[in-house]
């Protein structure tokens, strides 16, 4: 990634309903949208975007089916070959005694390994700060934002109507 | 298509395989050992399980209306109509009970007095498993149940005629409904340990009501799916989309889940703690009955976790009815675990009792290979037909009471108009979405 600052323009709506309306418009006029910004998921605005499904949660099975072999199998080696005790008179390979473990570790792995899987998606993690445009797009505000680095003028002013046809409340120009 | 209305042929069916069912149960009645144990095993198996599915879907619609939840409005006339089966729900039990009270059957230990004075445990319970007990807690609270169903059911209906903006009949559904939860949670742990659990006498489990509510509640879940899918075949319910269907799914996928949970929870517990009074009730059916304890688990857990995991397998209405079909089918299966192992026992033990006079068919083998001992558990069970496993007379009395329920939730879903129209949550109805990432639903 490089690290080159860009040009942004970006319009903020005070409605989903407004940034759905002018997303459809976006798309009509074929005008490509770089990013959209919505303090909380939005129904719908996925595959106007054009989006295809998340595969996080395919992730999310490998890695529970990953904790249930772990569980299961490290108890079974530690009770029937590395470390054998009886306990309350039940043999050694007792499964039903395994399950509550197996389950936790299921669940244990498959929601840290979500969410690390997430984190190094999205490039996050420790010491990483990710610039804002606006702090209200994580309050109650929806963006739309262009890329108009080295853009040509009628480009911005057309971008500029899109956003006064579409009802946006603020548009802004930010360098970040 | 608002209005539904059965077709002749339709009716045709449903009359086809209620006759079917009466056939099934003639048969096993007249093919039976001297108490008519298979008999009345499969009539108090399908009784119950068919009660349970309506007092299930009423407090699903109470638990609904009280958490001020929208989206069910479209489908809530389904449930109610379900809810009215607990009218012949408690015909059906009422003969249950009238039989026990005349001791026409055998399948409670706990009705035969000489036994019960001679048991200590036995003894010990009689305070609640005897017959006064038994027949005023069945129809007292099945009573209880018919009144709430009904009272629900006419607000509801009232509500389309006269309902207003000032929605005074959802204020009093919803009085009716908060009223009617702890209600249910009570009531139906009593009637189970009456109805089922008393069946293994000896035995107790504190986890078994919610067990076996939790199967009925899966049950209901299922069956409502099957039904909506094919009403929307019919041309009814087009308002009712894939979103419905997915939380139908979600429903459906957790509760089987929680049954799952519920049934390892007492399993583990009983299973670790090792307690003989305890573990016979598991012994026998691990040990005697294989297919029917771990084929339980196939159908109600291995094939709904997997099959309906994945977020889009709950928007398909082919794989939800598949799935449906198979946990409806399991959680009947459940029931029939439930109830045949500790009925047979009871059955040849009683036999024994009788010297086997007059009997005949599998419990008179069982009985004679067994003299004189009374701990039958101890013993393996030979194979028989509709115990070991439901036979084909069990899938056909099965079906029987399966047309009579559908044909009672046909009859009251003929009577009102399929949207209620006065509902505050309509609307909320009408436009539910549930997948973030979905398109138009359909």
């Amino acid at each position: 990634m490089s690290n080159q600052k860009k040009d942004i323009l970006y319009g903020l709506y005070n409605d989903e309903e407004y940034l759905l309306k002018a997303v459809d418009h976006a798309n009509a006029e074929g005008i490509e949208i770089t990013e959209v910004f919505t303090p909380f998921p939005v129904h719908g605005l996925d595959p106007k975007l054009g989006f295809s499904e998340s595969r996080l949660h395919i992730t999310g099975f490998v890695y529970g089916m990953l904790g249930t072999l772990t569980a299961f199998l490290f108890m079974t080696w530690v009770f029937t070959r590395d470390w054998p005790i009886i306990f309350g008179g039940k043999p050694y390979f007792s499964a039903p005694a395994f399950i509550p473990i197996t389950f936790e570790l299921t669940v244990l792995f498959a929601a840290v390994g979500m969410v690390v899987t997430f984190y190094i998606i999205c490039g996050l993690g420790p010491g990483v700060t990710i610039p804002t445009l606006d702090d209200r797009i994580t309050d109650d505000k929806f963006c739309i934002a262009f890329d108009v680095t080295n853009a040509e003028a009628s480009f911005t002013d057309k971008l500029k109507g899109f956003f006064s046809q579409t009802g946006a409340e603020e548009v802004n120009t930010k360098n970040i | 298509m608002d209005q539904f209305t059965i077709t002749g042929n339709q009716r045709n069916v449903l009359f086809g395989f209620m006759g079917l069912g009466l056939l099934c149960m003639i048969i096993t009645f007249f093919g039976d050992d001297m108490f008519h144990t298979r008999f009345w095993t499969n009539y108090l198996h399908n009784s119950v399980f068919f009660t349970g599915i309506a007092l299930m879907s009423l407090f699903i619609l109470s638990a609904f209306t009280t958490a001020l939840a929208g989206w069910h409005t479209l489908i809530k006339r389904i449930w109610e109509a379900y809810s009215m089966f607990l009218i012949p729900g408690l015909i059906l039990m009422a003969v249950v009970v009238i039989a026990t009270v005349g001791h026409m059957h055998h399948l409670y230990h706990w009705t035969d007095t000489t036994e019960v004075a001679n048991d200590p445990v036995l003894n010990g319970k009689s305070g609640f498993l005897n017959l006064t007990w038994f027949t005023a807690g069945t129809i007292i609270i099945m009573g209880i149940w018919v009144f709430f169903a009904w009272k629900m059911r006419q607000l509801s209906l009232d509500e389309d005629k006269n309902g207003d903006a000032s929605y005074e009949h959802h204020r009093k559904i919803r009085i009716y409904s908060a009223a009617f939860l702890p209600i249910a949670g009570f009531s139906s742990a009593a009637v189970i340990w009456l109805w089922i659990m008393s069946i293994d006498a000896h035995w107790y489990s504190t986890l078994f009501a919610w067990y076996t509510g939790a199967s009925w509640f899966v049950a209901a879940m299922a069956s409502t799916i099957v039904l909506i899918s094919y009403m929307k075949g019919k041309g009814y319910l087009q308002n009712v989309t894939q979103e419905h269907l997915h939380d139908l799914g979600k429903y459906l996928f957790a509760f089987s889940i929680f049954w799952t949970y519920l049934w390892f929870s007492q399993y583990m517990l009983i299973w670790y703690g090792n307690v003989g009074e305890e573990t016979v009730y598991f012994q026998e059916r691990q040990e005697n009955y294989p297919v029917l304890f771990y084929g339980n688990l196939l159908l109600n857990f291995i094939a709904p976790f997997f099959v309906l995991m994945r977020n889009d397998t709950k928007r398909k209405y082919g794989t939800m009815v598949f799935a449906s079909i198979v946990v409806f089918f399991g959680h009947w299966w459940d029931f029939f675990q439930m109830i045949k192992p500790g009925a047979r026992l009871t059955a040849m033990h009683a036999m024994e009792h009788h010297g086997g006079e007059g009997a005949h068919h599998g419990a008179e083998h069982a009985a004679a290979e067994l003299p004189g001992h009374t701990e039958a558990a101890m013993h393996a069970m030979p194979f028989e037909m509709g115990f070991t496993i439901p036979g084909l007379l069990e899938l056909g009395t099965m079906l029987g009471f399966l047309a009579l329920f559908i044909y009672v939730v046909m009859n009251q879903l003929s009577k009102a108009p399929l949207t209620p129209k006065n509902d505050p949550y309509l609307e909320e109805s009408l436009h539910h979405h549930v997948e973030l990432h979905g398109e138009e639903a359909h």
